[in-house]
């Protein structure tokens, strides 16, 4: 009797064993061997039916006291879809949706859309409305409409609509199922933005069990983070908007500008018009969506010279103080090259080819620089690709440069014949300020990794092109044109130095030669102007009823030069105890 | 014996139904916590949008519009001491 109630009691024991045995090995599965599977079932039952939450690292805008401003976010809220075969009543329906969506960022199906959607009886889920805010998704939720479901979803969102929305770029579907950056930082530095989707959502205890390693140490922590861009908000505001006022009152084609810390490379504002607003992608150009102050090329015209002046200052075959005979117009290979006004000026100094503009003076500097000389000049400015952290960045066309005539170096010594993207140029100009050395241009300063840790992108590596000596020396020449020729002289700024040269090209017509009643401007200047915090270029293409650079963006550039003044609180370079300008 | 065996069962028992219910728990505020740190990252970024929104205002502002009129002429003097001790 004993010995038979021990082999039950065993029995019982045995089975109880094997069942918690059971379900220890089904938990094992459950928990560890598919949890990630099972986390993201959970998940799907309060987001959206095809994938897991979205989820994506920061960008941000730096203010100029150092604090963070998200240039590209997420933002969370709700999706409806429907379900046809439940769907009783669509009318019904998609009045409820409509009227709770009543935000301008929801994307709601048409009627006539929503309708065909409700008839596809085969299908159990179809989405109809994106972007719901909570409340609008919670009151939709509350009304219990039989066959609308209320998800959760999130979503890339850029806080400042079309602020600097070609720098920071889009995220759209590739080739695969995910969402990537297409253009813009979010291309570029997708490998630190993109998330594989469950930093959240660990399991301590699974982690625990299964991967100690990456729960200590975890490789994505090392590589996915934020990424801390150099641009200023209200520099780029400003930035953007004069040049939105510029585009429209001379009907240009396009308009852009740069504003850059030419000793660091760092780019305060970056914009082009016509732009886009990231959070609005329905009516897009796609051919705005690219950035065209790194991917085009354009002869920017007169804005050369003063690298033609360092280029011969610091080669040494001319001197601030040498003369040469300006005779209004030359020839050279049988093409005929004049001053903007065809004037002559006699026998004049160097500095008078940047204060008059004179084309004339470029092509004798060329010409005394030698081929040989000037091509190594030239292709150590604009040969190589800037390497700024954007996508598709364009190399410049040189090909003048390859060939014998002495025409072709003429003409590139005052911008025409040989095209530069805006980024080069601003680099190569900017050796001019930063004492003849150019430094890298570049939009993002450190990615703020997961882990807590801020990589600092090293951006230090710098190419000597000039002498400080010949720098400054031009320099010098470009001070003088603000301070005695710009507005007439009344530009000038008693207590800041301000160098500066406009420049028009004409446009090319696509048949090899030019048109003579259309033209690109373009402006630059850096101030102070022997210890400069800012460099500024811009242009503006095609604008109608206006010849000439000093016409279109002088006020522009000068509007840029005291906000930034004003802004950054600028200490006077030079100046006078007091001083008075007409305004 | 069986009463030792007993015991050991009923306290695994009772030690994997807490496990569970301290990695349920766990799961559900992590759950929480995501949606909480997101609708934060949201409630930010709308405050932000405000701000550039704002900064945007402002740029765009014509003040001559406004009723401001520019200057006639504009006086640049040396900046005073910004110190307290003067």
């Amino acid at each position: 009797m004993r010995a038979q109630f021990r082999s039950r009691i065993r029995l019982i024991l045995s089975l109880v064993v094997l069942v918690a045995a059971l379900i220890l090995i089904r938990l094992y599965f459950v928990q560890i061997v598919n949890g990630d599977d099972y986390a993201q079932k959970a998940d799907r039952q309060f987001s959206s039916g095809g994938s897991g939450l979205f989820d994506r690292g920061s960008i941000y805008f730096t203010r100029k006291d150092g604090t963070f401003i998200s240039a590209a976010t997420l933002a969370t809220g709700f999706l409806v879809a429907v379900n046809p075969q439940t769907l009783a009543d669509p009318e019904v329906a998609y009045r409820a949706i409509t009227a709770v969506a009543s935000s301008s960022s929801v994307a709601v199906f048409s009627y006539d859309a929503f309708l065909a959607a409700a008839a596809k009886k085969g299908q159990a889920y179809i989405e109809v409305a994106h972007h719901l805010s909570d409340e609008e998704g919670k009151a939709l939720a509350a009304q219990n409409v039989p066959g609308v479901q209320v998800l959760r979803e999130r979503w890339r969102y850029y806080p400042g609509d079309s602020l600097a929305a070609q720098s920071i770029g889009i995220v759209s579907y590739g080739s695969g199922d995910a969402l990537v950056g297409q253009t813009g930082l979010e291309a570029t530095y997708d490998g630190a933005l993109s998330r594989s989707g469950d930093s959240l959502y660990k399991n301590f205890f699974a982690e625990l069990f299964s991967n100690v390693g990456n729960l200590l140490v975890n490789a994505k922590d090392a590589r996915e983070g934020d990424v801390v861009t150099t641009i200023e908000p209200e520099v780029q505001t400003r930035l953007e908007n004069d040049l939105a006022k510029v585009t429209k009152r001379y009907s240009s084609k396009e308009s852009g500008g740069i504003i850059m810390d030419p000793a660091t490379g760092e780019i305060l504002a970056l914009a082009s018009y016509p732009s886009y607003n990231g959070n609005d992608l329905h009516s897009v150009d796609p051919s705005v969506l690219g950035n065209p102050l790194v991917e085009h090329v354009h002869e920017f015209g007169s804005i050369m010279k003063p690298l033609t002046m360092t280029s011969g200052l610091d080669a040494g075959v001319i001197t601030p103080e040498t003369t040469y005979n300006d005779t209004g117009c030359i020839t050279v290979n049988t093409a005929r090259i004049c001053n903007w006004d065809l004037k002559p000026r006699g026998v004049i100094p160097m500095q008078q080819i940047i204060l008059q503009s004179l084309n004339v003076g470029a092509s004798w500097i060329a010409t005394e620089l030698g081929q040989d000389k000037f091509r190594e000049y030239f292709t150590a400015l604009f040969g190589q690709k800037t390497g700024i952290d954007l996508p598709n960045e364009g190399r410049s066309l040189l090909g003048n440069l390859s060939k014998p005539q002495q025409v072709g170096y003429d003409t590139a010594s005052f911008g025409q014949g040989i095209a530069i993207t805006p980024v080069q140029m601003i680099r190569a100009l900017g050796a001019i300020a930063n004492g003849g050395v150019m430094v890298e241009p570049h939009l993002v300063r450190a990615v703020r990794l997961n882990s807590g840790i801020e990589r600092t992108i090293d951006w230090s590596a710098t190419t000597p092109v000039f002498s400080a000596t010949a720098a400054r020396e031009t320099t010098t020449m470009m001070t003088a044109l603000v301070d005695q020729k710009l507005e007439g002289g009344k530009a000038i700024i008693p207590t800041m130095s301000v160098a500066a040269k406009t420049g028009t090209a004409q446009l090319t017509d696509g048949h090899g030669g030019y048109y003579t009643n259309r033209f690109f401007h373009s402006f630059t200047g850096f101030f102070p102007s022997y210890n400069p915090r800012f460099i500024i270029l811009l242009y503006t293409n095609d604008p109608q009823g206006v010849e000439y650079a000093s016409e279109t963006l002088d006020a522009t550039f000068l509007d840029l030069v005291h906000f930034l003044i004003d802004y950054y609180q600028v200490p006077p370079d030079r100046g006078l105890a007091t001083s008075t300008s007409s305004g | 014996m069986v009463s030792l065996c007993t015991s050991a069962v009923a306290v695994l028992l009772v030690a994997y139904i807490g496990l569970i219910a301290v990695v349920m728990s766990y799961a559900a505020l992590t759950v929480e916590f995501s949606q909480s740190v997101r609708n934060d990252e949201a409630a930010v970024a709308s405050l932000e949008s405000a701000y550039l929104a704002g900064v945007a205002r402002v740029t765009d502002t014509d003040y001559v519009a406004a009723g401001y009129a520019k200057p006639v002429a504009t006086t640049f003097i040396r900046a005073q001491s910004s110190t307290a001790l003067r």
